[in-house]
């Protein structure tokens, strides 16, 4: 912790932002201290939660107690944390804590404990631990449930990051998680279609609300210049003030109404039913679906109090109220009823929100915590009801008053505060809801439009409350149920009993059960003194309760008039924005399809002309966008023999690309070319290139070769003209491009470091052959990262040929069959005395690399040339027995051995890759000059041996083991 | 080059163009013999002497001179070329007789035939 800051409270500037000027505070070496501590307990809670949340898939084999066990202990060790914390956060400081992450992009690892953050860590933990008890009543005894806690202890962990997060990068994090986590909790039944589809959905829209949200905190980081909420929150004025205010708030808008399921983004909620009860009441009632409106109350100083966002937020969310709620009526799934329920009442928060005043926030947050409350007791109810039922649809289950008394009970006292009704805490926030419709101060012509909206909306939700009382526990008898229900476990009810006694609790006795953890909540959120605002239960006869009145008789009245309305509903048109999204969603998935049939069609030319095309378009851009050179070198006058070997070049070209069809021809030409760039290697004066050319050069013909073997027997099809004249036009350009780029290097004049190698080269690398010394001492960590992308290509060529099967064709292409003796004896004879011979010039070359032209790769190319020349000339069959085994461990020492000597310089206290060298007296052999940088070579030698070898045995040994397959069978 | 003796000089310089004789007899061997085989003759017979002839100037040439010992690279490559220029030779020769590759006085097909018989090997590796 590097910082930690905490506001002074006094007088008027209570929920302030952080300030400095606890440096002058005389105690402040106690405070320092106590702020340090607090730092790390703010800190400990997330990182003790990502710690853990694997816990109970670890003790799971302990059984399904241990590892619920193991679960509630996480939850619990994170609330017992927070408690220390809570005084401060009560009282109205903001604990924040940082560690420096990333400072370079403004993300750095920082925590903020406030009011708002206490509440939602408290019912993120307070229902979580309820959640885990009620999981392992509902979760079938099949189910082993370490992994179902796991996940859902990864989304609380991820539910604390957002809530305690003080960087909004961090938050985005840690929203993301939310989404994928959620994605598997939705998905946890993976074998059930709806599942699946439910959880695709969700993460679709959410994953998607992201990334508007993404977008959304950039511009406004961009804006406020900082990504630190204390920052953001006190520029409220600067960021309205701002062009980029209203895209910045529109994408945020976007990311929250996502997540908290507002219009038009709410389908995918009645999709994430599917979940598991225990889920949908965690995530969907008082978690997940919460995040959206709590980035809409963390925001609202810094983007709240303006017109956008009024209709913004104000419009979704009282469009989201009544439709959801008018489509609750007509669900009969009970959990999909309370799934549209939901989403009316996120609705009434968002509206709250929106409606912009220092009041109606408060009763957005009020809502927030009731509706967590009693929505996530009615899901556990629900979730009860389905598991004793087994179905959960309102036309079968019935009577269960009967059944269930107990449970009843308490389901229609959290129904009773769903809608409203009087003792009850939703009676509270809605009652607040309903005088700040009133007082509302914009709508001066139209003051009754919002009052009558909220009226009606209150009318709905007791309709709608009133069908999942009326019809699930009275209307006569069960209808088919797949079971016979009766009370659930003892165990099972708990949570539900204790949440319905919370309903009660902060329903009869606001101000003190609820009155602190409010205030401090509304304050954090408003950044500003609190309005003065009253909780109790009774304000006299008024017009908010009149309101409240209206609403519970008509909901009533609406419910008694349900058959007509049931009929007229089912003649409206069906409107399906789950199905459209599908659709949509579908046609995406096979556009994204199409798209790749016509990128990806196995067309190793289209892969090629894609990719040259690519280049092309990126080399003309950088061509016309870039600095014009204007000094131009003198070129060199060309001599006889250089023209001449240029023609020669340029005929080996154009003949090997018109030749093609006569691919032996071809290949021969284009060796051609390799040996006349060899010669003009020699003849520019760099016979290290030279060297690496020529041994180059005869891997190719050997790799062509041996793939010619392969291609069926006829020769390739005439190409299309339009085709030809496509390639033609590439060819042009990319040849025509690069020369154009070589000669714009080449003539421009520019300062080289050749000059500081030249001299630098014996001295400090130890070597003459400065070529060899910048390879594998200057540079040696290019050539390190050069020989690790060469044992990758070795490394995929042999997983690609290791179980390929290839029949090589039995005849050539005029139909003769090849030679029978395979191995004449005359090669093969001669061949033996010569690997020797080749290895002595290899190593020859190899220790001389580093003073004259050779060196390890060079060598290893030589070695493995030679290697070959024994597969040709005498066969698989005697050849493979006598080469080393194991490329991949071979690959591994070469790069172990490279790797290896540069860390040894750290045993010395040099940087990586340090060089040593000196002279060592041998006999014999005399003076020589030794060079650490020579293992680095070796290891670069051990390599390119491995990969050339593995790419060319692998390749002549497909059609022997094709053979002999086929004889297997 | 002062340093070294006449007879040397001699000796250097009819290695030269004796080896440069033969190249050149071998190349016009090449581009002017009727068939395949008879052609064949040119660079592996002819130019592989020639060659050595000039491999062997210059041994010479670097050995005598002062500031260096006895120039060996020049043996080493004329016993690569002495190995490979016939299995080279004889390689291209069983091709040439494997495509049944017509000479003038139209007299193969017999080895060819007899191989066609056979079956097929593995790979050309195998």
């Amino acid at each position: 912790m590097t910082d930690c800051r905490r506001p002074t409270a006094s007088g008027k500037d209570r929920y302030n932002r952080a300030s400095g000027a606890l440096l002058d505070d005389p105690d402040n070496a106690f405070l320092d201290e106590a702020c340090v501590n607090s730092s790390l307990l703010l800190a400990a809670i997330p990182a003790t939660a990502f710690a853990t949340f694997s816990l109970p898939l670890l003790v799971q084999r302990c059984g399904r107690a241990a590892a619920t066990l193991a679960a509630a202990t996480v939850m619990a060790t994170c609330l017992a944390l927070l408690l220390p914390l809570a005084p401060a956060a009560f009282a109205g400081h903001s604990e924040v804590a940082r560690l420096a992450w990333l400072p370079g992009y403004g993300l750095d690892l920082s925590l903020r404990l406030d009011g708002l953050g206490l509440l939602f860590c408290l019912l993120i933990l307070g229902i979580g631990l309820l959640v885990v008890l009620y999981a392992f009543y509902y979760l079938p005894t099949s189910d082993r449930l370490g992994r179902f806690y796991s996940i859902l202890l990864l989304f609380m962990a991820a539910m604390l990051g957002i809530v305690l997060s003080e960087n909004l990068l961090l938050l985005l994090i840690f929203w993301e998680l939310t989404s994928v986590s959620s994605f598997l909790l939705v998905a946890y039944r993976s074998d059930k279609y709806e599942s699946r589809i439910g959880a695709r959905m969700a993460l679709a829209v959410t994953g998607g609300g992201g990334l508007a949200l993404f977008a959304g905190i950039v511009l406004l980081g961009h804006i406020a210049g900082s990504f630190e909420l204390t920052v953001i929150l006190a520029a409220g004025e600067q960021i309205r003030a701002h062009a980029l205010y209203a895209p910045a708030l529109i994408l945020i808008l976007i990311g929250a109404f996502t997540k908290s399921a507002q219009f038009p983004f709410h389908f995918w909620l009645p999709s994430a039913m599917a979940a598991p009860t225990p889920v949908s009441a965690y995530l969907h009632s008082a978690t997940m679906v919460k995040a959206g409106v709590f980035l809409l109350a963390r925001l609202y100083p810094a983007l709240g109090s303006s017109d956008l966002w009024f209709w913004m937020v104000g419009g979704s969310g009282a469009m989201t109220l009544v439709y959801a709620a008018a489509t609750a009526l007509f669900r009969n799934d009970i959990k999909g009823l309370l799934a549209y329920s939901t989403i009316s009442h996120l609705g009434l928060i968002t509206l709250l929100f929106g409606l912009d005043t220092p009041l109606s926030v408060v009763a957005g947050i009020f809502h927030i915590i009731n509706h967590a409350i009693f929505k996530a007791s009615l899901f556990m109810a629900a979730g009860v009801i389905d598991h004793e039922c087994g179905t959960r649809d309102m036309r079968r289950v019935n009577g269960m008053f009967r059944v269930m008394p107990i449970t009843a009970t308490l389901a229609i006292i959290a129904a009773g505060s769903m809608a409203g009704v009087p003792l009850l805490n939703g009676f509270l926030s809605k009652e607040m809801f309903f005088a700040e419709t009133i007082s509302y101060p914009q709508f001066e012509p139209l003051g009754w439009a919002l009052p009558l909206f909220a009226t009606i909306a209150g009318m709905l939700a007791v309709a709608y409350s009133s069908r999942f009382i009326h019809d699930v526990f009275f209307n006569g008898e069960p209808i088919d149920l797949p079971r016979q229900p009766h009370e659930p476990p003892r165990w099972m009810r708990a949570p539900i009993e204790l949440l319905v006694l919370l309903c009660l609790l902060v329903g009869i006795f606001p101000g003190w059960t609820v009155g602190p953890l409010l205030a401090a909540a509304a304050g954090a959120t408003l950044q500003a003194p609190l309005p003065d605002f009253h909780l109790a239960l009774w304000h006299g006869f008024n017009k908010p309760l009149l309101m409240s009145t209206l609403a519970l008789a008509g909901g009533v009245l609406i419910y008694a008039l349900r058959r007509p309305l049931f009929a007229w509903q089912a003649h409206l048109p069906p409107l399906h924005p789950r199905t459209a999204f599908e659709r949509f969603y579908r046609a995406l998935a096979a556009g994204a399809r199409r798209t790749l049939a016509v990128l990806d069609n196995g067309s190793l030319q289209r892969y090629s002309a894609l990719l040259v095309s690519f280049i092309v378009l990126l080399g003309g851009w950088a061509f016309v966008s870039g600095p014009s050179a204007d000094v131009r070198l003198p070129g060199q006058p060309a001599d006889e023999a250089a023209v001449g070997a240029l023609l020669v070049l340029l005929l080996g070209a154009l003949g090997a690309t018109a030749l093609y069809r006569e691919r032996l021809l071809a290949v021969i030409l284009v060796s051609v070319v390799g040996l006349v760039v060899t010669l003009i290697f020699i003849r520019l004066s760099a016979p290290d290139l030279a060297l690496t050319q020529l041994a180059v050069e005869m891997g190719t013909i050997i790799l062509l070769l041996l793939v010619l073997y392969y291609l069926p027997p006829r020769s390739a099809p005439r190409s299309s003209a339009r085709r030809l004249s496509r390639d033609l036009l590439l060819a042009l350009l990319a040849g025509g491009g690069l020369g154009l780029v070589t000669l714009q290097m080449l003539a421009s004049p520019f300062e080289t470091m050749s000059g500081f190698y030249l001299q630098q080269s014996l001295p400090g690398g130890g070597g003459a052959n400065v070529v060899n010394v910048i390879l594998v001492d200057f540079r040696g960590f290019d050539t390190l990262g050069e020989i690790t992308v060469l044992a990758m290509v070795g490394l995929a060529a042999h997983a690609l040929l290791d179980r390929l099967v290839l029949l090589a064709p039995q005849h050539d292409a005029d139909g003769r069959p090849w030679a029978a003796e395979a191995h004449p004896l005359f090669l093969s004879m001669l061949m033996r005395p010569l690997l020797p011979l080749s290895l002595t010039v290899s190593v020859y070359l190899f220790l001389r690399g580093h003073n004259v032209p050779g060196g390890g790769f060079v060598a290893g190319l030589i070695t493995s040339v030679a290697l070959v020349m024994q597969y040709l000339a005498n066969g698989i069959a005697f050849a493979q027995p006598r080469m080393p085994r194991h490329a991949v461990r071979l690959l591994a020492l070469g790069l172990f051995l490279a790797a290896g000597i540069g860390l040894t310089s750290w045993l010395f206290g040099r940087p990586f890759l340090t060089s040593a060298h000196g002279h060592v007296q041998l006999p014999l052999i005399g003076d020589l000059e030794l060079a650490s940088a020579m293992v680095f070579d070796l290891g670069v030698y051990v390599v390119v041996v491995t990969v050339v070898l593995t790419v060319l045995a692998g390749l002549g040994s497909l059609s022997l083991r094709a053979r002999s397959q086929i004889e297997e069978v | 080059m002062s340093t070294m003796s006449t007879a040397t000089e001699y000796a250097v310089a009819a290695l030269i163009v004796l080896g440069a004789l033969f190249v050149l007899l071998g190349s016009i061997g090449l581009a002017r013999l009727p068939d395949f085989l008879t052609r064949l003759h040119g660079p592996t017979k002819a130019t592989t002497l020639g060659v050595g002839a000039l491999l062997l100037a210059s041994a010479i040439f670097f050995s005598t001179r002062p500031d260096r010992g006895v120039s060996l690279h020049e043996l080493a490559i004329l016993f690569f070329l002495f190995i490979t220029a016939p299995v080279t030779a004889h390689l291209l020769a069983k091709a040439a007789l494997h495509r049944q590759a017509k000479a003038r006085d139209g007299e193969q097909r017999t080895t060819a035939d007899r191989e066609k018989a056979r079956s097929a090997p593995e790979s050309p590796l195998g």
